[in-house]
């Protein structure tokens, strides 16, 4: 039975340099959970060797930092978009488009139908399940964001005539259906065979067009409906009151993971919005996000357990709150990543204190 | 009105994409695998190339505001009051701003917004467009917490644009496009109408001889066109990929029209002869003395190489429409 406030991770870290792996190991000792590597081999490791460091890495770095759900942090993946899309066919790139400041990714086209090359993540999630000491959840991209994040001129150019907002809504509905039913339903039940039980279907990009929260949820029932797992939805940087409540009808959804942290600051309350929750009467449980990953500035335990406790305040259940970063940690260096994971473990440890404290 | 004595320009309306060698090369500045000097080096070999395709194809010029990391940065660096806040997403969009923090009254800081332009434009203003973001946008999307309502915050940065149009106008340039994509996406009502009305009535009576644009895209714009027609400004840009030709109606006859026909959502090139259609059953419903072609929502939202082919697009377009007899 997990504690009061148990700790997960969200997403991806920053991949480590072969050096940065060797500094680790002297602290985290990874290197025991998988078999020997011979020395020639850990100075000019192959890509597969290299990726199981990585991931054993990973899952032991999220584990010492007191995770009580942890994954691999993504290390097998060039990111959560790109790696999804190129086991696909049907989709093509052509070239960056930016995020934000320097900070890009390879936005593929929908060129032709979408279907599945074969399902993925399998490998990864097998090793994670192998490997890890704590419990398991595999983060997989959600058919509306890989359907947001690329070009559907394969659905656009089925429409005809000047390509306005009608015929482009109708195109990203047959995009996203075709993703959800032909791309990841048919991997998540393959993922689910090999004995995957908590699975958080990322969708950042459903706050772009909080209209289309319709068709986010749409998307999901298609990808989860039947499916004997434990889903959760992840979304961030977005206005959550903007997109209830039709994401209320995500049926197999049992837990909202997004981000608060990064808009909680200088006296605005990031965690606010939970409020709508009660008044909707949703009872699914939350991931809290309570470190803000786009900053190094440290949140203190203190301040990780006064926005858990708020939150708890709103939500008028302190027991459905899981505690997390708002996102993943990739674009913080590994050591500000483990700090803020050791503070927010010590902040919902101080949160579970004041809780138990008030009930005596 | 004789089609043939349209005034039909063409050009960007808003940073351009960072070309696939750019974006090498910011990135490994970031990761520390280049020096800034590299990394400068690719930017002016960027901005070169731009800066040779606008000439060759439009009739102003903006080398690419390649350096804007967004649209407000330039201000939230540098001007008093601000500073730079939390990552937020730009309309709706897979990209992502850092929103101004307004603490205080905003102050301009002379010389910072010329200091960010991009290098290029400084020897050649006279045909440069300046891009600035649209004070009813800037007042929207800031955090603010300076204790004056929006309204007012509103009118203070019309003020501080007015000065800063007049310090460019002093160095060359003529030309200023505020986007404004707000004005239709969450248009503005009551106190907040007068304002945006009264920050372009600053701008323009400080700068009477001055071009400006107000561009608008993200959403319809039928219903709020009629609005935007009373704005003092020069020219008024709707985005014909959200707004259909054919609920425009006829708006004053100074006024110029801004269309949006390059949509950056995909990177199919427009079809040439449904674009130049739509161009012109527009004009059909709502005549203009000065047209003014471009990309309707931000065509940084593409790689760089297919927002090339549009661009390229975008002047046959224009071609097309001259031919045609539609414009000079």
């Amino acid at each position: 039975m997990n504690p009061l406030f148990p700790s997960q991770e969200i997403g991806s870290l920053q991949k480590p340099s072969l050096e940065a792996l060797h500094a680790w190991e002297e602290r985290l000792h990874f290197m025991s959970r998988i078999p020997p590597i011979p020395e020639e081999v850990l100075r000019h490791p192959d890509v597969a060797t290299f990726q199981n460091l990585r991931a054993a890495f990973a899952i032991t770095f999220l584990e010492s930092a007191g995770l009580d759900r942890v994954y691999d942090g993504e290390a097998r993946r060039v990111e959560m978009y790109e790696y999804a899309a190129r086991q696909m066919t049907g989709l093509q790139f052509q070239g960056h488009v930016r995020s934000w400041d320097s900070k890009y990714y390879r936005k593929g086209t929908a060129l032709d139908r979408i279907d599945l090359v074969a399902p993925y993540h399998l490998e990864e999630f097998d090793f994670v399940q192998t490997h890890a000491h704590a419990a398991v959840k595999l983060p997989v991209t959600g058919p509306y964001t890989l359907a947001d994040w690329s070009y559907n001129e394969y659905y656009l150019a089925r429409q005809s005539g000047w390509k306005g907002r009608p015929q482009r809504r109708a195109a990203q509905r047959e995009f996203v259906l075709d993703l959800a039913r032909r791309v990841l339903r048919p991997t998540l039940e393959a993922l689910i065979e090999h004995g995957c039980r908590v699975i958080q279907i990322d969708e950042p990009a459903a706050g772009t067009h909080p209209d289309e929260a319709p068709l986010v949820v749409e998307g999901f029932n298609e990808a989860t409906r039947g499916l004997d797992a434990e889903f959760s939805m992840h979304i961030c940087y977005s206005r959550y009151q903007d997109l209830l409540p039709a994401l209320l009808e995500a049926k197999a959804c049992r837990q909202w993971a997004w981000e608060f942290a990064n808009r909680d600051a200088d006296g605005h309350d990031g965690y606010e919005v939970l409020k709508l929750l009660r008044e909707y009467s949703d009872t699914r449980s939350i991931g809290l996000g309570v470190v803000d990953v786009h900053r190094d500035a440290l949140e203190s335990p203190e301040l990780v357990a006064e926005r858990v406790l708020r939150a708890a305040k709103y939500l008028g259940d302190p027991s459905r709150i899981w505690v997390n970063p708002d996102c993943g940690l990739r674009t913080r260096s590994l050591a500000v990543a483990y700090a803020k994971l050791q503070a927010m473990v010590a902040g919902a440890a101080l949160a579970r204190g004041e809780i138990e404290n008030s009930r005596k | 009105m004789n089609p043939s004595g349209i005034e039909l320009h063409a050009g960007l309306t808003s940073p351009f994409p960072r070309s696939e060698r750019l974006v090498a090369a910011t990135r490994d500045l970031d990761r520390g695998r280049t020096t800034a000097d590299q990394t400068e080096r690719a930017y002016v070999e960027a901005e070169g190339e731009l800066l040779a395709l606008e000439e060759r194809l439009f009739t102003d010029v903006t080398a690419g505001y390649l350096r804007w990391n967004d649209l407000f940065r330039p201000i939230a660096e540098s001007w008093g009051g601000f500073t730079v806040g939390p990552l937020t997403r730009w309309l709706e969009t897979n990209t992502f701003f850092r929103q101004p923090v307004l603490s205080s009254a905003p102050q301009r800081t002379p010389g910072a917004i010329a200091a960010r332009l991009p290098p290029p434009l400084k020897g050649r203003a006279a045909g440069a467009r300046v891009l600035l973001p649209g004070p009813y946008t800037l007042t929207k999307i800031l955090d603010n917490r300076s204790g004056a309502s929006d309204a007012e915050v509103l009118r203070n940065l019309g003020r501080l644009f007015a000065e800063e149009v007049q310090e460019l106008r002093g160095l060359g340039f003529g030309l200023f496009q505020f986007s404004d994509p707000m004005l239709v996406t969450s248009p503005p009502e009551g106190p907040e109408g007068f304002g945006v009305e009264e920050a372009y009535r600053s701008i323009r009576e400080a700068n009477p001889s001055a071009t400006t644009i107000v561009w608008t895209f993200g959403a319809e714009a039928a219903a709020t066109l009629p609005w935007l027609n009373q704005l003092p400004v020069s020219v008024v840009g709707i985005d014909l990929t959200d707004t259909a030709p054919e609920t425009l109606r006829p708006g004053p006859p100074g006024l110029g029209l801004g269309l949006g026909v390059i949509d950056p959502r995909t990177t199919l090139p427009e079809t040439l002869r449904d674009t130049v259609e739509v161009v012109r059953e527009a004009l059909r419903r709502r005549p203009s003395a000065s047209v003014w072609l471009g990309p309707g929502a931000p065509l940084d939202l593409l790689p760089a190489r297919p927002a090339e082919q549009k661009l390229l697009r975008l002047a046959d377009v224009r071609q097309t429409l001259i031919r045609e007899g539609f414009g000079r």
